[in-house]
């Protein structure tokens, strides 16, 4: 932290502090704070210390080379941020994943949505210097990171879906032991309510602090829990992409807006997830989990692999060309909703890919919402906001 | 999945004392049960079927198609001429790889493979980046000496009571 004095506003001494960008808990950014005595009058978030030109990378790599790029956003969260970009493709190839590998994403991402809340809360915890809360949330995050590797053979970037499908089938005994998993979250989710959210201490840190009125909310443009926690019912799976439509769910929604509402909304939602996986694991339909089309094409000596529940790609599969058009597609990250817009000249590479990300939207939360709070909310309001910069900055 | 009417006083007003007493009781609840670490020098997570290590090549299985090399994200692999051979043959930067097994996936004829090898250390970047003979060395030696590593292996399942549990493979 460098501060510096500024000057006089409104007859006060006004003193600059600049925050980051190493700063304690997670996350490259800077904050430059503007303090009266103790109270923050203005903060101006200072983003871009992790940008990798994702969006222009992606127009020199071939479609099915994007995935793997695209992931690398926000890595704890990879299935939910590459699955409307292969949506986007599909539509443009003309074809559709088969019903059962619409389950399977389906599946990956609602693990992946629990082990992004669990990680925001842990990083929230430390913010708040709540060790416990730290432990807890990487530890049980390991649970659905083993889940997921079970499931896709890799413990983060997993590339799991790919145009037409998904790349494994279910291994055998996942399903016992994911309920293993939930039954244990469920309990364990109790504990957080004793331990986290209704611990005194974390009560009066996190309590109207960095309220969030719902028409704010809504003109800044706010996506994700942190939207929901202000009264809104909004979130991108209600539009049912993958196999949301066939489940029943009802997202969660809050009312009052500050910081412990926001951690209320992904304590929640880490339930409906579990529920979620349990729905889909329970209708998953039989059947291929690779697009016929580009299954037929495989070579022979290779169809074996499809019934060890393992895809293999045809040789053509590198060259794609969807055809010539524009597409816009959405879906719900752990953080919040990410949007993409797809421009194909029917080439093997994007046009153009255009990419918004749900903490690039949250950002702006960092100037509206700390004004008025003393310097000791800042790193509570940050910490209850679940902001990753990695995938703001792209 | 919580309804309506209970999240609408989702928020109870709590007693300071009773509270932290019972985060404390909640800790202390804690405190007895065994950790979820994995002691991981001394024992040896076995990995799921199909994980992503180190690629392994099979020279001999490969016909040249250059395949790997298309579709590799961070260009990892590269085709190279080997002396004496006719047909290009892949060799493999391992400290480019991003272990995303795409290669594996379109190998016409499972000259690529996954390995659980994560571990390997290389004590120099320039050591990492194998040309084709050296790369089927390589894996040949890696999986070997996987095989043959004293660690205690463990296979990991999710437990009900603590989250993760390592019971040891025979
Ligand atoms: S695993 Fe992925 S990054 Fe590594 S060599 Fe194969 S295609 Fe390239
Ligand atoms: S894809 Fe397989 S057969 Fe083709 S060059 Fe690569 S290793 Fe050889």
């Amino acid at each position: 932290m460098i501060g510096r004095e500024l000057g006089q506003r409104d007859g006060y001494r006004v003193v600059e502090l600049y925050i980051g960008p190493q700063h304690p808990a997670s996350g490259h950014m800077r904050l430059v704070v503007y303090l009266d005595g103790d109270i923050i009058v203005r903060v101006d978030p200072d983003i871009g210390y992790v940008h990798r030109t994702m969006e222009k990378l992606s127009e020199i790599r071939e479609y099915v080379r994007v995935i793997s790029l695209i992931e690398r956003m926000t890595i704890i969260d990879s299935c939910n941020i590459t699955l409307p970009f292969v949506e986007a493709v599909e539509k443009l190839l003309g074809i559709e994943a088969p019903p059962r590998a619409k389950y399977l994403r389906t599946i990956l991402c609602e693990i992946n949505r629990i082990s992004s809340h669990l990680y925001g809360l842990g990083i929230g915890g430390i913010f708040l210097n709540h060790s416990t809360m730290f432990m807890w949330g990487f530890g049980d995050r390991e649970v659905f990171v083993h889940l997921a590797s079970l499931l896709t053979g890799a413990r983060l970037t997993h590339t799991y879906n790919i145009f037409g499908g998904v790349r494994r089938d279910l291994p055998q005994g996942f399903k016992d032991e994911f309920l293993k998993a939930k039954r244990y979250m469920l309990r364990k989710l109790k504990d957080y309510d004793k331990m986290f959210f209704n611990n005194p201490v974390i009560r009066g840190r996190l309590e109207n602090v960095g309220v969030l009125p719902k028409d704010k909310a809504i003109a800044y443009g706010i996506t994700g829990p942190n939207l929901r926690a202000s009264g809104v019912r909004y979130d991108a799976r209600l539009l049912g992409y993958a196999a949301y439509s066939e489940l029943d769910f009802e997202p969660v929604v809050g009312k009052y807006g500050d910081g412990l509402e926001r951690v209320w909304v992904r304590l929640r939602e880490i339930e409906m997830s579990l529920d979620l996986i349990e729905q889909a694991l329970k209708q998953l339909p039989d059947g291929p989990i690779f697009h016929e089309r580009y299954a037929k094409m495989v070579p022979p000596a290779m169809k074996k692999w499809f019934e060890k529940g393992r895809v293999k790609l045809p040789g053509g599969y590198v060259r794609l060309r969807p055809r010539k058009g524009e597409i816009f597609s959405r879906g719900e990250m752990g953080h919040g909703e990410v949007t993409y817009y797809l421009v194909s000249d029917g080439g093997m590479m994007p046009y153009r890919l255009r990419i918004v990300t749900p903490s690039a939207r949250n950002a702006i939360m960092f100037s509206i919402l700390p004004p008025g709070n003393t310097l000791m909310d800042l790193p509570a309001i940050y910490g209850s906001m679940d902001y990753f910069p990695p995938e703001a900055d792209r | 999945m919580t309804n309506k009417e209970e999240r609408d006083n989702h928020r109870p007003s709590i007693n300071p004392v009773l509270a932290h007493l019972e985060a404390i009781a909640t800790g202390i609840k804690w405190l007895t049960r065994k950790p979820m670490t994995l002691m991981y020098p001394d024992m040896e997570e076995k990995k799921p079927e199909y994980f992503r290590g180190f690629i392994i090549f099979n020279y001999n299985k490969c016909i040249g198609c250059s395949l790997c090399a298309q579709i590799c994200p961070p260009r990892a692999i590269h085709m190279y001429r080997v002396p004496g051979d006719k047909r290009i043959r892949p060799g493999y930067d391992a400290g480019r790889c991003i272990h995303c097994g795409l290669c594996t996936d379109i190998c016409p004829t499972d000259a690529l493979d996954v390995s659980p090898v994560h571990d390997e250390v290389f004590e120099q970047i320039g050591s990492m980046d194998f040309d084709p003979v050296e790369w089927h060395i390589i894996s040949k030696k890696l999986v070997e000496e996987h095989a043959k590593r004293k660690r205690k292996l463990v296979i990991t399942r999710v437990d009900e009571e603590v989250g993760l549990r390592y019971e040891p493979v025979e």
